[in-house]
């Protein structure tokens, strides 16, 4: 297996403890950059920028933050975050207020008093424990969704009241609520076969459930039937379409998928990320979405669609966060699992793999894009440790997944095979190959002497 | 400068490979030998092993294996201080491996020499065979370095194992071949030139002047002493010797040519060795310096200027001790630069500029003799631990070396950009081949100096 050592990093102070979903890469200031936002345990916010060891903005919540987000979740088409504590007290921010641009020394807290206050405050039922923002509907509004300790997922979506786009009202209003039989470790979205998002679930044992969304699911069916009536959009039509459905079948919103019959522990905690790029899915390609599992006792599997595994493997390691992440450049996202001991898993399409190991146990991982170094974007691995530090290694790109030679670059190359052929070298003989290139490469002037001569 | 912007100043190399060590490492724990296929490095670890590494070729993809070897008579508790190996000189044949440790039993430490070697034909080179058969020496001061040089001795080539003491002595082994092991002789029949030393000798370095019978032989001590001596191997007499004294521990000297046409011959390649016996040209001859708290130099010309001409390595004091240094071309423009690897983490790369710019080898390598000019930083990388020491060979059998690095915790084994080095390639070729049409010439002068080169070997063989 290979194993590579990342050097470039830059080392973030963070004295709290946290949750480990206390802890995302999102552009909150609407710059295309990304910022780092961590919560920790007693309510403090902090956002990183760049490579600053000190926060750029803190924030005071309510309660121990359980999980923290960046996204559209208002849909006014910018980012907010948002942090939900484990009391039930949902937070949104709006960090892109101009004044903020002003200053970025971390020093505005003084001037800007009235900033610091949380944007929007409500509360919502406690217990939460992971979050996800996105559209789980394909609708193209984006929905809060919140995993639960005690076993329920719950969507959201943001009733928006506000007069103006100044000043944001509104509140959350709950959509639906799921049940489930096991912990919910993960929340994800992939696409289905005919393109549409679906909510994933992680459940233990290496199983995850697929939560569908009956409104969602009712408008097709309202279409076919009541052709006339089918722009009545209106809430009261769904929900009685919902009524009549549930009066037909009992209706099936949860539906489990186990996909081994070999793990050994079925209660062993699981993680699931959706929606992995695959390089050339352009819009019109139906391809279900990939997604990813792994486990706790250490099983990694790449799946598409419901039943297709592309690959599985096993390692010694206890596998406590699975993120997805383009290393190589090639558009196609690779799987990032990592460890509570640092170790961390780089896994191509193809199960190419490429270790890491940081020298610390991890409190809470996570990778993605970072503008760490240079004002912009650069794939970055991101852990907390438990010595009041975050090590961001940046700039973790990778010429290739996979050890590989001259001699194999260069063979793929049709000039190349020219140029061997009219030099009367055999491909194949890959000694007197490696002796010409070992010449043409340390020895150049002997070839004009040669030629000369 | 013009021309700054031209030449790159990052550093052109990519990890491929991070392999961790159950323990650490020192600055004397790097060999390499020649495997059956490819190229191997010897990683010998403080707690008593040695790891054994190489590229393996596996259903069309390559990949890097490390294993341990288990060499014979090395006890549990044993420290290895430094391992050496060297391929006997024609016509012997055989791999010889030389590992120093320090048995600490409590009370007492005693240190050993273990010498392995099999003279079992067919499996000399096999590493597996050769770490079975050991001689085991005893010996009566602490060892520092381990190292091996050809000498001509009377009619023939041999090579021998040089080691270094806390006695202030270097020690030579030579194989005695009537009893099929190697004995300690004194070192002044065949190196005058190391006798009556003033302090105990960090890192020696031989270099036998290609097509002569002559060698350049350098040492720097622990008090700062540094010795350069050009000897006549034949006569065993010294011809010329320079020495300077410098502050603080030498960590290393270095024997070297900026043309990289003047390769050392362990680096050489069989193909390249016709030429390089045909087309000698005179050379200017440069010692690094090292130093473990002052700047590293460069000492230019030595066999005319000794030790006079001193070209500083700016910034090089300001990571730490330098601990290893390498000299290779790196960027395949026909100069060699200079490599320097930090105990601050840093690997440090140095050009060497003329007054019209960075030095270029490809037409006139006898123009680098010139004196005025100067070497500059030209990029640096950083490693998570403190580097130990560094080799550049071939490990991929691509033809395209590459960078081994040993840090504190592990080995990076670097590889050059392999987009940029086919770019190169396909220039060159494209080059060549517009040369050969032009000239009209049949192209099959490469089988020819491959054959040459073997001719070369065999009037080698009969001249032993």
């Amino acid at each position: 297996m290979r194993s590579l050592s990342y050097v470039q990093r830059a080392v973030l102070e963070f004295s709290g403890s946290l949750f480990p979903r206390a802890i995302c890469l999102g552009d909150v200031n609407n710059d295309t950059l990304n910022e780092l936002v961590v919560g920790d345990t007693s309510g403090k916010l902090y956002v990183y920028k760049s490579d600053e060891s000190k926060p750029w903005v803190t924030r005071s919540c309510t309660g121990m933050l359980t999980c923290v987000g960046v996204g559209d979740v208002c849909n006014k088409g910018k980012n907010f975050v948002v942090a939900v504590s484990a009391e039930g007290w949902f937070h949104l921010f709006d960090l892109s207020l101009p004044s903020l641009k002003l200053d970025a020394s971390g020093s505005h807290e003084l001037l800007l008093g009235d900033e610091q206050k949380v944007m929007f405050m409500q509360h919502i039922p406690a217990n939460t424990k992971v979050m996800l923002i996105n559209d789980i509907d394909g609708d193209g509004q984006c929905e809060l969704v919140l995993g639960y300790t005690d076993r329920v997922v719950r969507a959201f979506r943001w009733e928006d009241s506000s007069e103006n786009s100044e000043h944001i009202s509104g509140q959350l209003v709950l959509l639906k609520k799921w049940l489930l039989e096991g912990q919910v470790d993960s929340l994800s979205v992939n696409p289905s076969p005919d393109g549409t998002p679906e909510l994933m679930v992680s459940q233990p044992g290496c199983a995850y459930a697929i939560l569908l969304c009956p409104w969602k699911h009712t408008q097709p069916y309202l279409a076919e039937d009541e052709v006339p009536s089918a722009a009545c959009s209106d809430i009261k039509s769904q929900v009685s379409a919902v009524k009549l459905m549930k009066r037909e079948a009992p209706v099936r919103d949860v539906v489990l998928h186990q996909t081994s019959g070999r793990i050994h522990n079925k209660n062993v905690s699981t993680h699931l990320i959706g929606n992995i790029g695959q390089a050339g899915s352009g819009a019109g390609d139906c391809k279900s979405g990939l997604f990813a599992m792994c486990t706790l006792d250490g099983t990694l599997k790449l799946m598409q669609g419901t039943d297709e595994l592309l690959w599985s493997m096993k390692v010694d390691h206890q596998l406590f966060a699975l993120e997805k992440l383009d290393v190589t450049g090639n558009g196609q996202e690779e799987v990032v699992a990592c460890a509570w001991d640092g170790q961390t898993y780089i896994i191509d399409h193809n199960r190419t793999v490429v270790r890491f190991q940081v020298d610390e146990n991890v409190n809470a991982f996570c990778a993605g894009l970072y503008a760490c170094k240079g004002g912009q974007n650069s794939p970055c691995l991101i852990y907390v440790s438990f010595n009041h530090k975050i090590y961001i290694y940046w700039d973790v790109k990778l010429e290739r997944m996979e050890s590989t030679n001259l001699v194999k670059i260069l063979e793929t190359n049709q000039a190349y095979r020219d140029l061997l052929k009219q030099l009367n070298v055999g491909i194949d003989d890959i000694s007197v190959v490696s002796a010409l290139l070992h010449q043409t490469l340390y020895f150049p002037e002997r070839e004009e002497q040669d030629a000369s001569a | 400068m013009a021309a700054d912007g031209e030449w790159g100043r990052s550093c052109p190399f990519a990890e491929d490979s991070f392999s961790r060590l159950p323990s650490q490492s020192n600055i004397y724990g790097l060999a390499s030998c020649r495997g059956p296929e490819a190229p191997e490095l010897l990683l010998a670890t403080l707690k008593g092993k040695v790891i054994c590494f190489k590229y393996q070729d596996l259903r069309q993809k390559i990949r890097a294996v490390a294993r341990e070897l288990q060499f014979t008579y090395i006890p549990v508790d044993a420290e290895i201080v430094a391992i050496d190996t060297f391929s006997k000189s024609l016509p012997k044949r055989g791999l010889v491996v030389g590992i120093t440790f320090i048995k600490d039993s409590g009370d007492k430490a005693s240190p050993f020499l273990n010498i392995y070697c099999d003279y079992e034909p067919g499996s000399e080179y096999n590493l597996d065979s050769v770490a079975q058969s050991c001689l085991n020496l005893e010996l009566q001061f602490t060892p520092f370095q381990l190292c091996h040089a050809e000498i001509q001795d009377g009619d023939k080539q041999e090579t021998v194992f040089l080691l270094s003491g806390n006695d202030q002595q270097i020690h030579l082994y030579k194989e005695n071949e009537d009893l099929h092991q190697f004995e300690e002789q004194p070192v002044e029949n065949l190196f005058p030139e190391l006798k009556d030393l003033p302090s105990n000798v960090l890192w020696m370095d031989v270099y036998n002047l290609p097509s002569s019978t002559c060698r350049i032989t350098a040492f720097g001590c622990q008090s700062g002493f540094v010795s350069l001596s050009h000897v006549d191997q034949t006569t065993r007499v010294v011809l010329q010797s320079w020495t300077i004294q410098q502050d603080g521990p030498i960590s290393r000297v270095l024997i070297f040519c900026l043309a990289s046409c003047c390769l050392r011959e362990e680096v050489r390649s069989s193909v390249l060795e016709a030429t390089w016996e045909r087309e000698h040209q005179p050379q200017d001859f440069n010692l690094l310096v090292t130093s473990s708290i002052e700047l590293s130099v460069v000492y230019r010309n030595v066999l005319k200027k000794g030790l006079q001409e001193q070209l500083l390595l700016p910034e090089s004091d300001q990571y730490d001790c330098v601990l290893c240094a390498l000299v290779t071309d790196v960027d395949f423009d026909g100069v060699q630069e200079i490599l320097l690897g930090t105990y601050g983490q840093e690997l440090l790369c140095y050009k060497y500029w003329t007054l019209a710019g960075p030095a270029q080898g490809t037409t006139y390598p006898t123009a680098l003799c010139q004196s005025e000019g100067e070497f500059r930083l030209l990029w640096k990388r950083s490693f998570p631990s403190p580097l130990l020491s560094m080799a550049y060979l071939d490990l991929t059998c691509d033809g395209l070396c590459e960078l081994v690095v040993v840090s504190l915790k592990g080995m990076h084994i670097l590889q050059h950009s392999l987009a940029q080095a086919a770019q190169c390639v396909l220039q060159r070729l494209g080059q060549k081949v517009a040369r050969l049409r032009k000239g009209g010439s049949a192209p099959e002068s490469l089988m020819t100096t491959k054959e040459g080169a073997t001719e070369a070997h065999a009037e080698k063989i009969q001249e032993g």
